[in-house]
């Protein structure tokens, strides 16, 4: 008689990938659980959003990492207290697709008057590089991937100027459709998502253009 | 009993399993993936009015890419030069661009780019590195370029003379000196416009006149008219075919060195079938001409007597004609025969300009200039050089021993861009401005409308700020030998605004920010006039077949990598090539009959060798070459050019010893090659991979006789 061979148990292969699977998608529904809590938290945004008639605007409430600058500027202080239009400092904004950080000569055409570098700590910072000749290295909040075109100058057009119901007074109330109410921010922060199901559900309400290639060109 | 998949623990797994990795490929579609406060934006400190962020200026300024000297217009955007495109108000390239001059761009922001002055191997200021040319320099400095032309030129003379009055050599390994040489030698003109838009067919003789030569952008952009309503007749004759021989209507192989026979035999069939006069032409071409029977031409070149009458009724039935040729000066010589006797000096061939500050006027780079060069050096004549604009350790023929010649230099200073190999032989390296942080003036090499001259301005600030530009330098130099009237200039702008407010007579600044806008200014001109013809003398070499296992190699040109000064930019080393559609790498072109013949088949490898040196590369065979030939295109296998092009392909160049044309001393491109297989074989990597379409018809043909009959119906009916 052969001797008894302890049988040897094959490696559970099925079980193992399916073991696998099964820890894959609780690490991922995990992972967008966590994701969804960063996001949900309470939003400075008003609730009625932005004054904007004749056209539906986005509502998320997403909002973004605090990102450190060079210089602490407020936007609180310039576009709500002293009520300065966006667009007196994001110059570009109705010209180029791009809105644009004001050069630092507009700052200083007014901070050479008043608030001046002696009686603030964070106007002498701009006073220091203004005078060695240096911009300030601003750090991006709203960072769009290369691959999509966004234009401000045509949503400027379409939501701003060519709308009878708005006045160029209030660029603020359009700006705050993708950029949320920057007033109650202060430092400038990232407050809508500007994923393409954001742009994509904009463009859906307002018959904005649907072909691909507008923006991935 | 091992895990048994069935059916159903398939089904199990790829279910389960699949959705789990399907769920972990997401990536959690959620707001990470867009970056914040990861980048950088910079402001403009003080605007400027026109400048707008995301609007991009369009700035005139020249090509350097090659000699051919194309007008372009940048695109810049927040202060970067991002596109480049043909400047439309210019004559030579009427707003159009080739891919190497697209492709300056990458010159412009290569990461390879040397951005301090270097002494062997240590990085020094530029006031050191300056001393120390001083201090080491013998003699009288000697200058080793390419093509230069503009007022860059007249600096460099104004160097030369102040400095003791050394040599100025001009080395292009990929120039017309053969077709200049028979030009002056027939018309007295050297350089004399032609017209390819004029012309109802033209022949050339190995002249690729679409890729490579003397003004490529130009002749194409002449021969979109040439191909019009009157659709012109080209032919090719050329042992390896290039960009203009695949868009030949007539493409004829002939054996290597050969040309000028199958041209002198033309000129024997137009004389003997159709009657056109050989009485005016030149003493010793009657002679040559009736030498060359069809028998003969047969035995030196393979083309047979059929063609040549093709060929000579083509130019017969369509007049006026244009035959170019190069390659040698017997082949250029023969192909002006043709024009005389066919009367096109006059009507496809006119006189060119001569500007009248000749001093201006274009230094012609040749590889006779590097010939002398390796001679001077060689015998001790030179103790210090200036290199820019040339690699000669690369593109010298690997006879002719460059690197001992350079050796024998006591001081050798290089004003370059890149590493390469020629900055790796040289005591002192000076960092050069790209073209796009550049001033300069350049004379195209040819098609310029009279006396114009087109103007180079920085389309950016420069990237590095040790880099200094080549006028920059000329400049700094001749003041330090003591020039004359230069001791006022600050910088190069200085001297070049002056001098072209001097030209146009007025200094004001509208009209020097008009030249700018234009980017060419009209320098004081005459035209030439052609003179009678002296006698010519033709040496038609005696070529015939190789010997067994041996073949006649010849070393190709392409627009792209051209003499391997593009070769390390990503974008023209990963453009396919315009015949074998290859891409990073060499290869061997080879006719499929001798690669039978050899028991060779695509992808094998196989050496090269002659005896100036051996190279390992790929076969391609392809039926546009020569029985007898193999053609390696030239511009790869570098050994030191930075990350991009070195230990890519091979470089042919190597296995040239250095045979100078009798006539002009220029460099022969041939040369008989053992080839051997190793053994090895693997995928060339080309774009479009087969010459077969698999019953797919992608690109509808039809026959040239049917595409007749259809014409000759359309006009029937019409």
């Amino acid at each position: 008689m052969s001797p008894v061979r302890p049988k040897r148990r094959p490696f559970p292969w099925i079980r193992t990938i399916m073991a696998a699977g099964v820890v894959g998608a609780l690490i991922v529904l995990g992972g967008q659980m966590l994701e969804q809590e960063r996001v949900g938290g309470e939003s400075p945004v008003t609730e009625a959003g932005p004054r904007v008639p004749n056209a539906v605007f986005p509502t998320d409430t997403f909002v973004g990492k605090d990102v450190p600058q060079p210089i602490n500027y407020s936007h609180k202080l310039h576009a709500g207290d002293l009520n300065i239009n966006c667009l007196y400092c994001h110059t570009y904004a109705r010209r180029s697709k791009v809105a644009g950080i004001p050069p630092t000569a507009k700052c200083m055409g007014c901070h050479t008057v008043i608030a001046t570098a002696d009686e603030k700590p964070e106007i002498e910072k701009l006073t220091v590089m203004w005078e060695s000749g240096q911009s300030p290295a601003w750090n991006k909040v709203n960072d769009m991937p290369d691959f999509v075109h966004f234009s401000h100058e045509r949503h400027l057009q379409k939501f701003l100027f060519d709308n009878p119901d708005m006045k160029v007074e209030d660029s603020r109330e359009v700006c705050a459709m993708c950029h949320g109410d920057m007033v109650e921010v202060g430092v400038a922060k990232k407050m809508r998502p500007l994923t393409m199901g954001f742009c994509n559900t904009c463009h859906e309400n307002n018959d904005g253009p649907a072909d691909c290639t507008r923006c991935h060109k | 009993m091992a895990t048994k998949i069935d059916r159903r623990n398939f089904l199990k797994v790829l279910g389960l399993g699949g959705a789990g990795a399907a769920l972990a490929g997401c990536d959690m579609p959620s707001y990470a993936t867009l970056e914040e406060g990861e980048e950088q934006v910079f402001s403009y400190l003080a605007p400027e009015e026109y400048m707008v962020p995301g609007i991009g200026v369009w700035y005139a300024s020249t090509c350097l890419q090659c000699a051919a000297g194309c007008g372009v217009h940048g695109r810049v955007r927040e202060g970067h030069a991002l596109k480049l495109e043909g400047n439309p108000d210019t004559a030579v390239n009427k707003g159009k661009l080739c891919q190497m001059g697209q492709a300056a761009l990458q010159t412009h922001y290569n990461p390879d780019r040397i951005t301090s002055p270097r002494i062997g191997d240590k990085n020094v200021t530029w006031p050191e590195a300056l001393a120390y040319i001083k201090e080491k320099g013998r003699g009288a400095p000697a200058w080793l370029t390419g093509s230069i032309g503009g007022h860059q030129a007249v600096l460099l003379d104004t160097h030369l003379r102040a400095s003791g009055g050394g040599t100025h050599y001009a080395v292009e390994t990929i120039n017309a000196q053969a077709w200049q040489a028979a030009c002056a030698d027939t018309l007295g003109d050297a350089q004399p416009n032609l017209h390819v838009d004029k012309a109802s067919s033209i022949l050339s003789f190995g002249a690729d006149f679409l890729g490579t030569w003397i003004s490529p952008v130009k002749f194409m952009a002449d021969y979109g008219a040439f191909r019009g309503d009157q659709r012109g007749v080209l032919t090719v004759v050329e042992p390896a075919m290039t960009l203009s021989g695949a868009n030949a209507d007539h493409w004829v192989a002939a054996r290597p060195g050969s040309e000028a026979a199958v041209a002198l035999g033309v000129a024997n069939v137009l004389a003997s079938e159709y009657g056109v006069s050989i009485s005016t032409l030149p003493n010793g071409a009657a002679d040559a001409i009736a030498a060359m029977s069809a028998g003969r031409v047969a035995e030196l070149s393979g083309v047979d007597a059929k063609t040549l009458s093709k060929i000579a009724g083509t130019l017969m039935s369509n007049h006026p004609s244009l035959v170019v040729g190069d390659g040698s000066y017997e082949t250029a010589a023969a192909a002006m025969m043709l024009n005389l006797m066919l009367g096109n000096v006059g009507a496809t061939i006119t006189p060119g300009a001569e500007l009248i500050p000749a001093d201006l006027g274009v230094r012609s780079g040749s590889t006779k200039a590097l010939a002398d060069f390796a001679t001077d050096a060689g015998a001790g004549r030179i103790g210090t050089v200036f290199i820019t604009g040339t690699n000669p350790a690369f593109t010298a023929p690997g006879g002719l021993k460059i690197k001992d010649a350079l050796n024998n230099v006591g001081l050798k200073v290089a004003l370059s861009m890149f590493e390469d190999e020629t900055t790796a032989l040289c005591d002192v390296v000076l960092p050069l401005a790209s073209s796009l942080e550049d001033w300069g003036t350049h004379v195209p090499a040819t098609g310029a409308d009279r006396g114009e001259i087109h103007v180079q301005q920085p389309l950016m600030e420069k990237l590095y700020p040790d880099v200094l530009g080549l006028g920059d330098i000329l400049l700094g130099l001749s003041q330090d030998a003591g020039a004359d009237g230069l001791a006022d200039f600050e910088d190069y702008y200085g001297y070049l605004r002056t001098a072209v407010s001097a030209m146009i007579g007025t200094e004001l600044e509208p009209a020097w920010q008009a030249v700018l806008q234009a980017g060419k200014v009209q320098a004081p001109a005459q035209d030439r006039a052609f003179t009678a013809n002296g006698a010519l003398s033709f040496n038609v070499a005696e070529t015939k077949a190789p010997a067994p296992g041996q073949l006649h190699l010849i070393t190709t040109a392409r627009q792209g990598l051209f003499d391997g000064r593009h070769a390390n930019l990503p974008w023209l080393q990963e453009a396919p090539d315009q015949i074998s559609k290859a891409v990073w790498d060499s290869w061997a072109e080879i006719h499929p009959a001798t690669a039978a013949g050899l028991g060779l088949k695509d992808g094998d490898y196989i050496t090269i060798g002659s005896d100036s040196g051996l190279i390992t590369t790929r076969v391609f065979t392809y039926k546009g070459v020569h029985p007898d030939a193999i053609a390696v295109p030239m511009g790869r296998g570098h050994t030191d050019y930075g990350r991009f092009a070195t230990g890519i392909g091979v470089n042919p160049l190597s296995l040239l010893d250095g045979t100078q044309d009798g006539r002009t001393g220029e460099f022969t491109n041939t040369a008989t090659v053992r080839v051997q297989a190793t053994g090895d074989n693997r995928h060339l990597v080309r774009l479009m991979d087969t010459d077969r379409q698999y019953g797919r018809k992608l690109a509808a043909t039809i026959t040239a006789d049917q595409h007749r009959r259809n014409q000759a119906n359309k006009q029937g009916s019409a």
